[in-house]
């Protein structure tokens, strides 16, 4: 399949399950997984950076206008998109970078994994940071982040190994 | 000037991200809760669109329950529309027949949440009625068991609300039986409670006290049910009751909706906006 149809599909699907599905999970209110982040990690290494910033940006205030929080998601977003090609370029060998994706299966497993998590970890902390935008209740919103960055990994990591 | 090309051309992605980044912290810090634009909330018309079409498909799951509750709440209203009307009669007769209420004048209008969230500081719900059906910003929303919350922003055909259970929101309340007023506030920890501050220390006040709105502010109409108070916590050295307050609104159920509409407030604002031109 041509490489921009893969990736148009991939973000309208990530779109709809984020909004409609796991935007309405809410355990015990501290749990809000970010399972669009798939669409940021899964971009092609080779795209240009500028246009990889432009992307998260519009990602981040696509999601931010359907959860009223204007800015939020968009800040950790380009965030995630200014960082996401310099963790590739110093964690990841030259021959799996020239693939047209970015998944468990086209590089090493740990690798791709710890990628993932740092950017998970630094999404997460920016995003409910910017949310409660006070460090009143700094121990609730860390208590946020953990939960959220575990359970956004391990549906990132499913929907990995159920999808090819 | 050579110079500064070759900086800007060096560093481009760097200036790219940081004005990007300036850009989405400007909209973060800037958003007026309260006159917000309804083109960047869920009240425009292509989210709207698509949180009405996904709860009209989940709204069938809930229906049977839905349909009980408003079963029970018809037939209290109707109960209750006897009884005033008894009552107006007897009132009626003993005030010799032409007086005229100087109390405000609110219509309903119903409306379908299409979406909530309980889990941020900052929850928004969206209805799916707007301008077009006569919503209003600053509108109240009530439902049957109390009250739910402000109109914020309003789109064409979609508005979003701040419910009690947002940091930003305060409700105007009174405990019943006493004239004493304090607002409702949320700490952003569970959807379920509510504190109730600004009631002065030397206030008695029990727990399993009835919370009603004060109808001061005019967003709500007097005496619609906000909840109960759940616990006291005073400390000696307060100036004010700690008080924490069970909303009698659960905000992870909510189906139907109605909006208050307060004709006075309108025309009063009406005429607030001919003295501004």
């Amino acid at each position: 399949m041509n490489i921009w149809i893969k990736n148009i599909l991939r973000f309208l699907i990530v779109m709809c399950l984020q909004i409609l599905l796991i935007n309405n999970l809410q355990l015990w209110g501290l749990c809000s997984p970010c399972f669009y982040l798939l669409f940021l990690f899964a971009l092609p290494p080779t795209l240009p950076r500028w246009a990889e910033l432009i992307i998260g940006a519009l990602t981040g205030l696509i999601i931010d206008i359907f959860t009223n929080t204007l800015g939020v998601n968009m800040a950790a977003c380009i965030l995630v998109s200014y960082l996401r090609p310099i963790f590739i370029k110093t964690m990841i060998q030259d021959n799996d970078r020239l693939t047209d994706t970015l998944n468990l299966k086209t590089v090493t497993p740990s690798v791709y994994i710890r990628l993932i998590t740092i950017l998970i970890a630094i999404h997460h902390f920016v995003l409910f940071n910017l949310e409660a935008f006070s460090l009143s209740n700094w121990w609730l919103t860390l208590i946020h982040i953990v939960l959220s960055s575990v359970a956004t990994l391990l549906l990132i990591l499913l929907a990995d190994i159920l999808v090819d | 000037m050579k110079s500064l090309l070759q900086f800007l051309s060096k560093y481009s992605i760097l200036l790219m991200f940081i004005a990007l980044e300036v850009l989405s912290l400007i909209l973060v810090t800037t958003q007026n809760q309260y006159q917000r634009s309804a083109f960047f909330s869920s009240a425009n018309s292509i989210s709207g669109w698509t949180y009405s079409i996904y709860s009209n498909i989940s709204s069938y799951i809930g229906l049977k329950k839905e349909n009980q509750v408003l079963q029970e709440e018809n037939t209290l209203l109707k109960n209750q529309l006897t009884m005033l009307e008894n009552q107006n009669e007897a009132l009626r007769e003993g005030l010799a027949a032409d007086y005229t209420y100087a109390d405000h004048d609110y219509n309903f209008i119903s409306a379908r949440v299409i979406n909530a969230s309980v889990n941020k500081n900052h929850n928004y719900l969206t209805l799916n009625k707007g301008k077009r059906d006569g919503v209003r910003v600053n509108m109240g929303v009530v439902n049957s068991d109390g009250v739910v919350g402000i109109v914020c922003s309003v789109g064409e055909r979609f508005s979003t609300v701040i419910p009690a259970i947002n940091t930003d929101a305060a409700i105007s309340c009174k405990v019943k039986n006493s004239n004493n007023m304090g607002f409702l506030k949320w700490d952003g920890r569970d959807y379920r409670y509510c504190q109730l501050k600004d009631m002065a220390k030397h206030i008695e006040l029990n727990v399993g006290d009835t919370v009603l709105t004060s109808g001061v502010s005019s967003i709500f109409p007097s005496n619609i049910m906000v909840g109960t108070i759940k616990e006291i916590n005073t400390a000696e050295s307060d100036a004010y009751h700690q008080i924490v307050v069970t909303l009698s609104t659960n905000y992870n159920q909510l189906g139907y909706v109605n909006i208050v509409s307060n004709n006075t407030q309108i025309e009063q604002l009406a005429q607030e906006h001919e003295y501004m031109d």
